[in-house]
């Protein structure tokens, strides 16, 4: 796969405090990177870097082969971007603003309509595109927003909290058109929904006061996991003998982790364990890899 | 890239009230000064018909100048401060251009602007053709000499947006530095008529002689090199702001 952005030794300082520290990475055509990290970990300072509205203190940051600070127009062709706040100027239309957008990142002419339509479709635009920006709902500001980082197809795209306003219908959609667009682009998507973070990358880079605590591939749960804790608890192989226990493991808290065998539910384990006389005195979903991971990186300042 | 930001600022305008509006109020100021200056030339104490480019110059053409000088940096702090109370900057920032080329835009949208503004007192005067002895050479110089003051007048507005993000302060800032402009020589002609070089910075000196007909390349040069003085000025900061 072809790398379509590189950063090395990245850091930025301002007033004298490091806000970003020697971050490093690359990422490929057809990869999708989440940006984790609490307030202030310094993940909009990144993507502003990365998409070039500030300027590095040191460290390079390639694009398509590209030094964004030395060819900033040629690296740029190759970017979309959604800020934090999405950049609509409310006196213009939504088809108006797209068309403007696309004339911006320099799209040939003859490519706009159909990039337009496009857009417009995927991201659920059709119905409001005459609707002034300045009248949408917080929504569709955010579905315009994205749009206008898809619409010349390029190369790269930053995310900067995308599903940030949207209903969970439209969080969905959201997911299903990065998904549709991850094969011919890298993504990164900075956020706080881990769910998100889940569902869509592959990668992630978790980052807190500037620096960067874990980064490395997301392995999906290949099923959902729960929380179980029995009165008076047993040992984790005479549950593991159970045909609806696919895997158990202690936790640390003394409870179990259990995983369960293909085609069988939580409330199928329940009865189970009643009917085995075992006392059932918690049974709830245990947090997914991911949640376990950022938590334990936030909290012990290093990855597991 | 230039004329697209320009071609947006333009539409933007226009597409709320207040391109309009500004529009409007400027006709009906210029129009009843226009009525209230050809009332000097009827009546038993008329003036002489060889006095009205005179007078047209000094109240029409005057009038539109210090228009402008309100309109101009309201319309250049509003463009520019706008940008960053909508966050479109980032859009700008994160896009294959220029702070340059930015700043170019604004200002080529702006001095578009402005032509409808300073073709006013033109039109108004063209309307006395036939009925009197217009100078209409003169009035193609004044016209002239108006558009480039809105150069001028941009270019300070746009600097002063430049500056801050808060449009009250940059607003204020603009007219403080356009006002500072207008009576810089005002220490220097008390009782002198020498040109010294605060003469030469003040805006008025060079616009009179555009509002008599006559079009010099030193007074051009003067709205050119300031204009370009002070745009250069905000590229630097807009170039800061975007790496503080």
């Amino acid at each position: 796969m072809s790398t379509i952005l590189d950063v090395r030794s990245l850091s930025r300082q301002r007033d004298g405090k490091a806000v970003l520290q020697r971050l490093n990475f690359r990422l490929a055509r057809g990869e999708v990177m989440g940006l984790l990290g609490p307030n202030g970990a310094g993940k909009t300072t990144c993507l502003n870097l990365l998409a070039g509205v500030l300027k590095p203190s040191s460290g390079t940051i390639t694009i398509n082969g590209v030094d964004l600070w030395r060819a900033p127009q040629q690296a740029k062709r190759a970017l979309g971007y959604l800020p934090e706040r999405p950049p609509l100027y409310p006196s213009m239309q939504v088809a108006e603003y797209l068309r403007y957008c696309a004339q911006l990142r320099g799209l040939a002419p003859a490519r706009i309509d159909h990039a337009l339509n496009r857009v417009l479709h995927d991201c659920g635009l059709e119905q409001v595109k005459r609707r002034l920006l300045g009248h949408l709902s917080k929504g569709y500001k955010q579905r315009v927003g994205v749009a206008q980082a898809l619409i010349h197809q390029p190369a790269l795209v930053l995310l900067d909290e995308p599903s940030d306003g949207l209903d969970p219908v439209q969080a969905a959609e959201l997911r299903a058109l990065l998904g549709e667009h991850a094969p011919e682009c890298a993504i990164l998507i900075a956020s706080h929904q881990l769910a998100d973070i889940e569902a869509i990358c592959d990668q992630v880079l978790i980052l807190r006061d500037g620096k960067t605590l874990y980064q490395g591939a997301l392995q999906p749960n290949h099923r959902p996991a729960l929380k179980l804790r029995l009165m008076p608890p047993v040992r984790p192989d005479t549950l593991a003998a159970l045909p609806q226990i696919d895997q158990v493991s202690p936790l640390a808290d003394g409870a179990l982790r259990v995983e369960l065998s293909p085609g069988t539910t939580a409330a199928m384990l329940s009865r189970a364990l009643i009917e085995r006389g075992l006392g059932l005195e918690e049974l709830s979903p245990e947090p997914s890899d991911l949640r376990q991971l950022f938590f334990h990186s936030i909290s012990s300042g290093c990855a597991p | 890239m230039i004329g697209l930001i320009a071609r947006r600022q333009w539409c933007s305008a226009f597409e709320t009230p207040l391109g309009w509006t500004l529009l409007a109020a400027a006709s009906v100021i210029l129009t009843w000064v226009l009525l209230k200056l050809l009332d000097g030339f009827v009546g038993p104490q008329a003036l002489p018909p060889t006095a009205l480019n005179i007078a047209l110059s000094r109240e029409l053409f005057g009038t539109t100048a210090v228009l402008l000088l309100l309109i101009m940096p309201l319309l250049a702090t509003r463009t520019l401060g706008a940008e960053w109370r909508d966050g479109t900057a980032t859009l700008i920032g994160s896009a294959p251009l220029s702070q340059a080329q930015w700043l170019a835009g604004h200002t080529l949208g702006l001095v578009w602007l402005s032509i409808p503004l300073c073709a006013l007192p033109l039109l108004l005067t063209m309307t006395l053709l036939g009925s009197a002895p217009v100078d209409v050479g003169a009035a193609l110089a004044a016209t002239l000499g108006l558009w480039l003051l809105s150069l001028l007048f941009s270019a300070v507005g746009l600097f002063a947006a430049s500056l801050t993000t808060q449009p009250a302060a940059s607003m204020v800032l603009a007219y403080g530095l356009l006002i500072m402009l207008s009576i810089i020589n005002g220490v220097t002609t008390i009782g002198a008529e020498q040109l010294s070089w605060l003469d030469w910075l003040s805006w008025n000196q060079h616009l009179f002689w555009f509002l008599i007909g006559a079009v010099r390349f030193a007074d051009t040069l003067y709205f050119l090199l300031l204009s370009g003085l002070f745009l250069a000025l905000a590229e630097r900061q807009l170039h800061n702001r975007f790496d503080p």
